[in-house]
């Protein structure tokens, strides 16, 4: 299984990359951590023409915490995020749902930004990115521009991303008050999800200020719940009845049958997910 | 495989057909052939210059079998049909060239299941139908009067997924012309001699042209037991064109154009007396061979060996094969396993249904000592066998009481816990006449002082390096260290069958034993004779040669050798020289090994994921040469057996297109997947050299009934039906919805 | 670019290549270096049997391009054991273990537990939870069990009697 034949470019500069896409656009692909792109090209059903290797890039990895910000760097590592003594600090919800990802060896090349480009329906962190409202920093020759979550997962594996434009770092909110909880099912370790969810409540005053329930293997794409946010927000947490909120969610999803999973079995197993997630941040916020 | 690199090499790869079943229309090779590095194309026509024909090395002669071709001849028959064969400087070329060749192919609607088969137009028009094998059995008068008469009858069908070998290095050669028809194969198969034997008929080549040499093979499992359509055509480049040429297969082939294996079905009626006790039973067994299969169907080993651990009266029994445009069926670790399945789980059937405890039912059937030898329905005698023994220490073992203390408390919390027991005996070395009756070792003795075995064993993971070389060390008297075991190269050593049939330590100790033993009782009347002692009392104790009861007088073994060897005249006289014995061993048919597992389960029965908890076995395989090696082969076919349950699943989509194609969709078992076994052995020697019996297939064999019993234990409460195999997350969650005790949304 | 000459470091040796820019790392390995201990096992970044360590982290070597290694550092299941040919705690442990069969998956498997053992060392249950990206047909996994939990607690844990490897 081997690959078919490509133009390699190794760029260095953020400024190079830009300029090479937009001379190939569509004849060109964009080489991150290789975990999910290069198994494609192997089987031959990935054929760049061009194949623009981005690990050599200054400037595209590390984190920073900038205020209420963190800022991943693309490029980076998902292993980098998961050690980093900032993300534990300021976010170590992201790096739980990094754990979830891949396998210890892929995590060690796999990158945040090349998962969140690619967004695969049944990945952790297009999710994450959409529960936490984060921001995609993008770039072009044309522009620099940040696409919010909720307007860049477009579908699965399709985002506001256009063909001459690179993701360079990826900002998530820091909220204090937010409970976060990530968690899926999956056959095997490291597998697919057979449901995931990514579950954010802030809460003021014994009340739900905000919430942001996002589902990876739950439909074409990453999806928010927003019949069941809606039943959340404004509601005092003690009321909280996770089940009644969790068949909202799962009403919310929109899964489809495959060799892995019926819908059937995926609404079924979000639900769990769901009931788990909110049983949990009502019983850590109540305590 | 792919380690080694031959001067001039070139490599291989396949066109390989898309459709399952279509007329090839047309080839056009024009634009492969100008591609970069391209050296060779074939298709079909171009092989019949050679004197090509192929044969079944495990088959029956009167079943209906389809002729073989290396190359698929105007027909594909399954998707993965090897249509052209590309040699080129590189596989990366190779790969490229092949996307350039053009085929034209008229697609039909493929036969793809068992009731296709039955109810459609045939696979293989020259044979008289889709049926291969039909063979029936038992048909006793008295069996439909035991059924209406007997106090408990249970019925069901089993049915098991198709699934495939997947040994973690795949198939590949290397195929090399030494001068005018002289043939060297570097092959990753399980049997270097066999593999040379059929090579040089299938090319009509005198025997000692070819050459085949297998060092480190990475697993086989069955899958390389028996030269390949693909590895035979480049094996046929070779010869045409006279160059080397490698092919290694990549992991999308393996898993689809190899073999496939286990897509069976059974139903199975079981008559019980009021105390529970085996009447007799009727079983009805199906099998796709696909298009191509590697020999006849396991079915009527499976029949034969039905009754197990059991007494059971009488049995009557039906097996057929059926043909389909699928991949070929190839004996895959127990291949007859189906028999295990069916029996121990419609075993725990009859005991929910009856209301006696499912080890109980058991006791009230097993072989006991008392009852041996037994003559089983299908006529084979079981001696040496413990199946009471075994049971009784996995019962043991587990607890049983304090686990069903443990089960009703937690199904009070709404958590499912599940015990299986399953027991089973193995037909072992399977050396039936024909190629796999004997095995032959030569235990030489050099002029070093060292010894040196070559045997016709092979291991691709088994072991025998170490295993022989323990049984010439302990029968010699020498050190472990001072052993060595070569294997491996037909060009070396007398012919064996080596892997296969769970049948290396029996026959290949027995060999080694039994040759070794007469290099003993050389060197013994040697050193009687120089050292002026009774023979009887000269013992060899690390390469030491020691006088009983004489301390002073002793010397080793290099001076025995350097007698043997080059010093004759000190040898007794009318003695012939050398310390050098060749034995070829011819074991029983069979061996009977058997075991009883024990497995804790928990099913989560909102998600339908299973989690095993606890497994425990005792296996009864004679005396252990080495129990690491015992456990690893159980272990690995446990672990096999977990993957069939709950994991690997060769499925075709409704156009016969197989849609698990690499390990995204074919799920193996990770490490996370099996539990620490906990092993309590039982040993029942054989009467064979050594007091060996075979090991290598039953983790295979066993492990699936006792998983699934695990299962449907934990299920019983709420009578979920767990006899459709793959038991994925949809499956258990479908029998839970069946049973209507819980809503599709619902969950606990 | 189509190829590209690329100089690295494996197992402390340098190499200088030109290779075509489409050949992975783990063909490189095997052919160009003719370092065979890596395996191809699926070649599509599921199995394991291709890790090797790149810049002192485990990573599939299926999945790189041999051009990305143009100046990494590189170690192979060949250059683990000492030169003087005592073999690395690994390894030790892996033989005493029983943790092979057919010995496919297992420079895979040790390359990923050189790496973790490597420095602080790691907890069984680390090495367990990154041996979920290995596959082993062989051996169900036990006696690679067997052998993390001796490299645990090689790691400072007062050890026990162990002599039973079975």
């Amino acid at each position: 299984m081997k690959p078919a034949a490509f133009d390699y470019l190794v760029p260095t500069t953020v400024d190079a990359v830009v300029a090479s896409l937009a001379l190939h656009g569509d004849d060109a692909q964009l080489l991150a951590g290789g975990q999910s792109l290069v198994p494609m090209m192997a089987l031959r059903v990935a054929r760049p023409e061009v194949l623009i290797d981005l690990n050599r890039v200054a400037g595209l990895s590390g984190i920073e915490r900038i205020g209420d910000t963190l800022r991943v760097g693309a490029m980076t590592r998902q292993a980098q995020v998961i050690a980093s003594p900032v993300v534990a600090e300021a976010l170590p919800s992201l790096a739980a749902a990094l754990r979830f990802t891949g396998h210890f060896q892929t995590r060690n090349r796999g990158t945040l930004g090349g998962s969140i480009s690619l967004a695969d329906p049944s990945a952790e962190s297009p999710a994450y990115a959409l529960a936490l409202d984060a921001q995609m920093e993008l770039r072009s020759q044309r522009r620099s521009r940040t696409v919010a979550a909720a307007d860049y997962f477009l579908s699965g594996y399709t985002t506001a991303r256009e063909p001459d434009e690179l993701l360079v770092a990826i900002h998530y909110p820091i909220r204090p008050r937010a409970r976060i909880v990530v968690d899926e099912v999956a056959r095997r370790q490291g597998d697919f999800a057979t449901a995931g969810l990514v579950a954010r409540v802030e809460c003021e005053g014994g009340r739900v200020a905000a919430s942001a329930l996002a589902w990876f293997s739950m439909g074409p794409g990453v999806l928010r719940s927003p019949n069941a946010e809606a039943a959340l927000n404004g509601g005092a947490l003690a009321d909280i009845d996770p089940e009644a909120v969790a068949d909202l969610a799962v009403g919310d999803t929109d899964p489809f049958d495959d060799h892995h999973a019926s819908a059937s079995l995926r609404r079924a197993t979000a639900r769990v997910l769901a009931i788990r997630a909110l049983t949990t941040i009502r019983t850590e916020e109540l305590a | 495989m792919d380690d080694i690199v031959l001067p001039g090499m070139l490599e291989a790869t396949f066109v390989r057909s898309p459709f399952a079943r279509a007329r090839i229309v047309s080839i056009s090779l024009e634009a492969a052939l100008r591609a970069p590095g391209v050296r060779a194309i074939f298709v079909a026509q171009d092989l019949k210059q050679l004197p090509l024909a192929m044969f079944y090395n495990f088959g029956n002669p009167t079943s209906p079998m389809p002729v073989q071709t290396p190359l698929a001849e105007g027909y594909v028959r399954f998707a993965g049909d090897p249509v052209a064969l590309i040699i080129a400087e590189s596989r990366y070329l190779a790969e490229d060239a092949a996307e350039l060749v053009e085929v034209e192919y008229d697609a039909e609607t493929p036969v793809l299941t068992i009731a296709d088969a039955i109810s459609g137009p045939q696979v293989h028009p020259d044979l008289p139908g889709n049926i291969s094998d039909d063979a029936l059995g038992g048909d006793d008068p008295e069996i439909d009067a035991i059924f209406a008469g007997a106090a408990h009858v249970v019925s069901d069908v089993i049915r098991h997924q198709r699934q495939t070998h997947v040994p973690m290095e795949t198939r590949g050669l290397i195929a090399a012309c030494d001068g005018a028809g002289e043939l060297t194969v570097y092959y990753a198969c399980q049997n270097p001699h066999q593999a040379a034997r059929y090579i040089s008929k299938v090319f009509d080549l005198p025997g000692h042209h070819v050459r085949v040499v297998a060092k480190d093979v990475g697993g086989a499992f069955g899958l390389k037991v028996h030269p390949m359509r693909d590895e035979l055509a480049v094996v046929a480049a070779t010869l045409i064109t006279g160059h080397t040429i490698k092919w290694i297969e990549d992991r999308v082939e393996n898993l689809t154009a190899a073999y496939h294996a286990r897509e069976q079905e059974m139903s199975v009626k079981l008559a019980f007396d009021a105390g529970g006790h085996l009447l007799a039973a009727d079983i009805d067994h199906v099998m796709n061979m696909g298009a191509y299969p590697q020999g006849n169907s396991p079915g009527p080993l499976a029949m034969m060996m039905f009754s197990g651990p059991y007494r059971l009266p009488k049995l009557r029994h039906r097996t057929r094969s059926y043909f389909s445009n699928t991949c070929g069926l190839g004996a895959y670790r127990g291949p007859w396993m189906i028999e295990s399945l069916g029996r121990e789980t419609m075993m725990d059937l009859a005991a929910r249904q009856m209301g006696i405890d499912p080890v109980d039912l058991r006791r009230r059937n097993l072989i006991r000592k008392e009852d041996q030898p037994y003559v089983t329905p299908m006529g084979l005698t079981m001696d040496r066998i413990s199946p009471v023994e075994t049971l009784e220490k996995v019962v043991r073992e587990i607890d049983v009481d304090a686990f069903r203390q443990e089960q009703a408390a937690a199904r009070e919390a709404g958590r499912y816990l599940g015990l299986g027991f399953a027991a089973y005996v193995e037909p072992t070395v399977l050396a039936f006449a024909g190629a796999m009756a004997t095995e032959s070792v030569q235990v030489r003795v050099e002029p070093t002082g060292k010894v040196v075995a070559t045997s016709s064993t092979h291991s691709q993971g088994h072991s025998t390096q170490t295993t022989i070389a323990q049984v010439v060390a302990d029968e010699l008297g020498v050190d472990l260290a001072d052993v060595t075991v070569l294997e491996g190269d037909s060009s070396r050593g007398g012919f064996g069958a080596a892997a296969g049939g769970s049948r290396q330590a029996v026959a290949g100790g027995g060999a080694a034993k039994t040759a070794a033993g007469l290099v003993r009782d050389k060197v013994k009347k040697i050193a009687a004779h120089m050292l002026n002692a009774s023979p009887h009392l000269v013992e060899i104790k690390g390469s030491q040669i020691l006088v009983d009861g004489v301390v002073e007088v002793s010397t080793t073994l290099t001076n025995i050798a350097e007698a043997a060897y080059f010093k004759t005249d000190r040898l007794p006289p009318d003695m012939e020289p050398g310390l050098e014995f060749q034995f070829r061993y011819r074991p029983p048919p069979m061996v009977f090994s058997n075991a009883a597992h024990a497995c804790v389960v928990e099913v989560d029965i909102a998600t339908g994921m299973v989690k095993i908890l606890r497994w425990v076995v005792s296996e009864d395989c004679g005396v252990m040469i080495n129990p690491a090696v015992v456990e690893g082969q159980v272990s690995g076919g446990v672990a096999q057996g977990i993957g069939g349950v709950l994991f690997e699943h060769a499925a075709y989509d409704d156009y016969g297109n197989p849609t698990a194609v690499t390990f995204k969709d074919y799920l193996l078992p990770q490490i996370g997947d099996v539990p620490v076994l906990e092993f309590v052995h039982t040993i029942t020697p054989s009467d064979t050299p050594g007091g060996f019996k075979g090991v290598g297939e039953g983790g295979a064999i066993i492990g699936p009934p006792t998983l699934v019993n695990a299962i449907a234990d934990a299920l019983s409460p709420l009578g979920v039906r767990c006899l459709d195999l793959p038991l994925t997350p949809d499956r258990i969650l479908g029998g839970l919805q069946q049973r209507s005790a819980i809503p599709e949304s619902a969950g606990r | 670019m189509k190829e590209l000459t690329i100089k690295c470091q494996v197992n402390g040796q340098a190499f200088e290549k030109t290779v075509p820019v489409r050949k992975t790392l783990l063909d490189f390995l095997r052919q160009d270096c003719v370092l065979t201990g890596a395996h191809a096992g699926c070649e599509h970044g599921v199995c394991g049997a291709c890790t090797v360590i790149v810049d002192g982290v485990a990573a599939r070597s299926c999945l790189m391009f041999a051009v990305q290694a143009d100046g990494a550092v590189i170690c192979t299941v060949e250059g683990v054991a000492e030169e003087n040919g005592e073999l690395h705690a690994v390894q030790a442990a892996m033989r005493d273990s029983f943790g092979l069969q057919c010995g496919f998956c297992t420079p895979g498997i040790i390359m990923t537990l050189v790496s973790m053992t490597a420095g602080e060392g790691a907890t069984e249950d680390e090495m367990i939870n990154a041996l979920s990206g290995h596959i082993c047909r062989c051996t169900g996994y036990q006696g690679i069990r067997r052998a993390v939990t001796k490299l645990a607690k090689a790691t400072g844990e007062i050890s026990q009697d162990d002599s039973h490897a079975v």
